[in-house]
């Protein structure tokens, strides 16, 4: 395929099932509600309110964040396989949920649990390590990359151990948390989450001509009047801060972030990232609102955790498009 | 009235890579609108001395001024207005079509949002134009023959609109037919504007056809620097001393064409 497809038409499209997505996903649950329920029912007014909506808006951004810092990750490492975890932000997350679980730290503090603070914590401290060693003289995309999965493993392994020393509960705990969901969200939540990533959208928005050098390679994007290792930097930090603050609160969701942005490729072969960012958010968003809709309707009265669906559904269809891609992978 | 500054001046520049030193001293100046081909054996240097010149290495002693200001002094943006840079090929797949990738090359004359102005439009099609890739506009980067993609990437780098152009051994891996559209384009971009060349090149022929100056590398010094014209005459020996084969000279249109073939056999001792 050689040429351009329409990207106005491919986002006008999206951007109609998206709506569609967001409308028609609260409805549904264990129990449907429609709006004339809404408009008569007091208890499904209020199940609608504050448990439906607010679950949606957080599955929607997100899994936008998640498929728009996969996509600024796959595009500065120039490799297709990179996503929001890659640099260790979300095992870094994990094992201080995983502390904080272990050491039995209950309550709450600004309106967040203990558990997820000691995520964002975790996020934090392993954004600091990843971010000094970026500005050290022998980083590069591939040393850079190599830290990442590191840091990844190191924390998976004292993770592994909170689990050996804690008790069955503990580790269950541990074990639910790590496969991520957006149950228990909330107005609150939904705020604290979308402030940083509103901040994250507007400074990436600005800079994605940036990350459009950073495909043609470091040396022409240098020649281009990019800051190569500056410019890196500051992309590396606002998405793993933006990644630390969803995974802080949905646990680490899988898949999203390195499919939802080959998907926009495949669409619109050739876009440039502002659009692509767009596309990948939309179709980010939607699926996991959509994984999320599955995973409290399947099974009912019982939710299967949103990581498991999204690997389950992302998984066979991810395969399945990129075997019958004649573009392949298009980055 | 004070004479213009080169547009390069290199200095005693050493430059050291992995164990050994790669430019062991090394000057030259390129006045304005002189096309240079750096010339010289794999690992003579070449390659970083133009990538020194492009600001991508550092040297490790040394003074190197490019428009009259120390090359590493220069913030990107301002170093993308004064030069553009081609590599040989790229470092992978580009995934952009080429009239995008050519657009890629407006970054630094662009705001902060990198919204193209009626300006930039203009740029890159004169930028298409000169280097006859029209009919590739549209296509994806990835399904570019060699050829097609080094005419490409000349073309992002022309839409820079710089007063210099560092072009790293551009036509090596392109058949004779590929290579002579690049330089066609290249002709004309010379004959539309003011503009300073580098390239590093192992033909010597195309060197001494298409640019008016010839620096030879041998074991990280310069052993010849100067006119076209003047390296001819001190060729095939120059070239002997250079890559230890023998060379012949070829001359015919009654002595107006000139060109040295070399045969993979060692010089006579």
């Amino acid at each position: 395929m050689s040429g351009i497809k329409n990207p106005v038409g491919a986002v006008a499209i999206l951007s109609l099932a998206t709506i569609v997505t967001l409308i028609v996903c609260p409805m549904i649950g264990i129990k449907w509600i429609l709006p004339s329920n809404i408009a008569n029912d007091s208890d499904l007014r209020f199940v609608f309110l504050t448990m439906r909506l607010p679950r949606t808006l957080v599955a929607f951004f997100a899994g936008g964040g998640l498929a728009v810092a996969g996509m600024i990750y796959q595009a500065l490492f120039r490799n297709p396989l990179a996503d929001p975890y890659t640099l260790g932000v979300s095992s870094g997350a994990s094992l201080g949920a995983a502390l904080c679980i272990v050491l039995g730290a209950g309550g709450s503090a600004f309106g967040l649990s203990i558990v997820t603070l000691g995520a964002f914590a975790g996020a934090v401290g392993s954004i600091l390590i990843i971010y000094t060693f970026a500005w050290s003289k022998e980083s590069n995309s591939s040393t850079l990359l190599l830290a990442g999965v590191i840091v990844a493993t190191l924390c998976s392994g004292l993770i592994m151990f909170l689990n050996f020393i804690g008790g069955l509960n503990q580790s269950f705990q541990i074990l639910r948390w790590i496969m991520g969901g957006v149950d228990g969200a909330s107005y609150s939540l939904f705020f604290i989450m979308v402030v940083p990533l509103a901040a994250f959208f507007a400074i990436a928005g600005i800079l994605m001509p940036q990350l459009d050098q950073f495909l043609t390679g470091d040396n022409i994007a240098h020649s281009r009047g990019i800051n190569i290792r500056a410019s890196r930097n500051l992309f590396i930090v606002i998405t793993a801060l933006a990644v630390g603050a969803i995974v802080a609160i949905c646990g680490p969701i899988g898949f999203i972030g390195i499919l939802a942005p080959h998907a926009g490729r495949m669409m619109i072969p050739g876009v440039r990232h502002r659009l692509l960012s767009l596309c990948s958010f939309l179709l980010g968003g939607s699926f996991l609102v959509l994984a999320d809709t599955l995973a409290r309707s399947v099974v009912p009265p019982s939710e299967i955790p949103v990581g498991i669906i999204t690997a389950m559904l992302g998984g066979p269809f991810f395969l399945l498009v990129l075997f019958r891609s004649k573009n392949r992978l298009l980055m | 009235m004070n004479t213009p500054t080169p547009m390069i001046q290199v200095h005693d520049v050493r430059a050291v890579y992995g164990p050994h030193e790669v430019l062991q001293g090394v000057s030259l100046a390129v006045e304005r609108n002189q096309r240079w081909a750096i010339i010289g054996r794999n690992g003579a240097g070449k390659s970083t001395l133009i990538k020194l010149i492009a600001g991508l290495l550092h040297p490790n002693k040394g003074a190197l001024q490019v428009n009259g200001m120390e090359a590493r002094r220069y913030s990107a943006r301002k170093r993308a207005q004064i030069m553009a840079y081609v590599p040989q090929k790229p470092d992978g797949v580009i995934p952009y079509s080429v009239h995008d990738f050519v657009m890629l090359g407006r970054y630094s004359a662009m705001g902060l949002m990198g919204m193209p102005s009626h300006k930039d439009r203009e740029a890159v099609r004169e930028a298409i134009d000169i280097c006859d890739i029209h009919h590739l506009a549209d296509r994806l980067m990835s399904t570019l023959s060699g050829g097609e993609l080094q005419r490409v990437l000349l073309a992002g780098a022309v839409a820079q609109q710089t007063p210099l152009l560092l072009l790293d051994e551009p036509t090596t891996s392109l058949d004779p037919a590929h290579e002579r559209l690049f330089f066609e384009a290249l002709g004309r971009l010379h004959e539309q504007r003011e503009l300073t060349i580098v390239m590093v090149t192992h033909d010597i022929n195309t060197a001494l056809v298409q640019c008016t100056h010839i620096g030879a590398l041998l074991n990280g010094h310069f052993i010849f620097a100067g006119s076209a014209g003047e390296f001819k005459k001190q060729c095939p020996a120059v070239l002997e001393e250079i890559f230890k084969v023998r060379f012949e000279r070829y001359v015919w249109s009654e002595g107006k064409s000139e060109a040295f073939g070399a045969w993979g056999v060692s010089c006579p001792e």
